[in-house]
């Protein structure tokens, strides 16, 4: 068996992320300094957000 | 530092024997990993209702059992449900014991009639293309008796349920570290498990379409359902891969519920359930993690398969299934667990169960490789005398 046909396109959603740092970062006013540092920030947070729907399904 | 007391150096040599035998090894004497859930209710004098609705009376339950009882390992809470989140968030698919259940009967799972399952028939597509935001958008206001879904009018308790699950969770998810340092510290007992795992399949069936609406879309779209575990694998490894032990020294818990014959086909066995769920299983041991294969009900049918995996890759747990054909089978590439059945914990004698024991330890755990456990998780039916007899028992035959 082949789920390969007719497949619906997915949503850039990968495992861990909510909503995506790339489209976060083009709602923020340009970034003037370490990038980095934000964007971990948001995944950070955005990892638990992830988490809590996740674990709803499988761990409660 | 942690200093090196007697309870450390108890913990020590118990995480040893435990870690030994996982690995297929022989340790100095058969580990005892009895998983005790409302068993500790009972022994402790407590309600169901009092361990499930408090979670630090359900963790001093546990931390009193592992003072008497000489185990080696046990899990920090097997009463997993505690009833703030499911009063936080409203979720529809429990009883909780004292709430429309007798204060004495375990929590349930309730499964919904087919034609309200919590998952369309017609939504695989959706699911398939976002699982994340289908869980958020769809699946949530369905399960939740507050959250509202998008495009209709946001409520008082729908942002309540946010607020309220997202801290209930984070406040029992992180009472954990301390509650696992507690057994280490007071008893010296090895926290048995971390992390957890269910098979893409499982979850359809269980939180999804449900059984019977599985069944249904097996016959009328299975290239959806094959679709729609492969979907879901990715973010199931990264679960399991986020709540595992950082020192991969214990294993990941992974609950088997409804994926063997005859509850599906062999067909539908080696075309669905474990191709969708054996890369995860791969991926895991590559990282460096065993998985404890808690196969509830039987497997008998399975047990070949189960041979692809690697060598000590996972830890299987027998229930139901004849323990010395499962050992026989898989014995020399996995460690086993279980060995003494439930029936006979609850409704036999002390001196039945020592027999078991002796005979368990003496056929399965004789080359190493054996933990001594119930078949399943141990509720509050177990008689105590019984309990101390196993574990009694565990030390006195099972000696290397």
């Amino acid at each position: 068996m082949t789920s390969n046909q007719q497949q619906p396109d997915r949503v850039h959603r990968p495992p861990g992320v909510c909503i995506p740092w790339e489209e976060k970062v083009r709602e923020l006013p340009r970034i003037t300094a370490n990038e980095q540092l934000v964007r971990k920030t948001w995944e950070d947070i955005d990892a638990l957000a992830y988490m809590y729907i996740w674990h709803l399904l499988v761990s409660s | 530092m942690t200093m090196v007391t007697d309870k450390e150096q108890l913990y020590q040599q118990r995480l040893k024997r435990y870690v030994t035998a996982m690995r297929k090894g022989k340790p100095d004497m058969v580990p005892i990993r009895p998983f005790v859930a409302e068993f500790v209710a009972t022994y402790c004098g407590y309600t169901c209702q009092d361990v499930t609705q408090d979670y630090q009376k359900a963790f001093d339950a546990v931390i009193r059992c592992c003072r008497d009882f000489d185990w080696d390992a046990a899990v920090a809470n097997m009463v997993y449900v505690w009833g703030g989140l499911p009063q936080a968030v409203g979720l529809k698919y429990y009883r909780i014991p004292g709430v429309g259940l007798d204060e004495n009967t375990g929590f349930q799972y309730l499964e919904p009639p087919a034609e309200e399952a919590f998952m369309r028939a017609d939504e695989y597509d959706e699911l398939i293309k976002d699982p994340t935001g289908y869980l958020f958008n769809v699946w949530l206001p369905r399960v939740s008796t507050d959250v509202v879904p998008p495009g209709r009018p946001n409520t008082f308790r729908n942002n309540l349920s946010f607020l309220k699950g997202g801290m209930a969770m984070l406040s029992y998810f992180g009472a954990f570290p301390a509650q696992i340092d507690r057994m280490r510290r007071e008893c010296g007992t090895v926290s048995a498990i971390a992390g957890i795992l269910k098979a893409p399949f499982d979850i359809i069936a269980d939180k999804l379409r449900g059984y019977l609406g599985l069944c249904e879309d097996l016959v009328e779209r299975p290239a959806k359902v094959l679709a729609a575990c492969e979907a879901l694998a990715p973010h199931l490894l990264h679960v399991a891969l986020t709540s595992a032990d950082p020192s991969k020294t214990v294993p990941i818990g992974f609950w088997m519920h409804r994926g063997c014959v005859p509850f599906i086909s062999m067909n539908q066995f080696q075309n669905m359930f474990w191709p969708t769920l054996k890369p995860i299983l791969q991926e895991l041991f590559k990282r460096g993690h065993q998985v404890l294969f808690y196969a509830e009900g039987r497997w008998a049918a399975h047990l070949q398969t189960f041979r692809e995996l690697p060598d000590a890759s996972i830890i299987f747990h027998c229930d139901m299934d004849d323990i010395f054909e499962v050992h026989r089978v898989l014995g020399d590439k996995f460690c086993i667990s279980g060995g003494v059945p439930n029936r006979l914990l609850a409704f036999g004698t002390p001196d039945e169960v020592r027999q078991r024991v002796r005979e368990v330890i003496r056929r399965v755990g004789k080359d190493g490789g054996f933990i001594l456990d119930a078949s399943a998780i141990v509720q509050n039916d177990a008689r105590v005398e019984n309990i101390r007899a196993m574990t009694e028992a565990g030390r006195e035959y099972g000696v290397y």
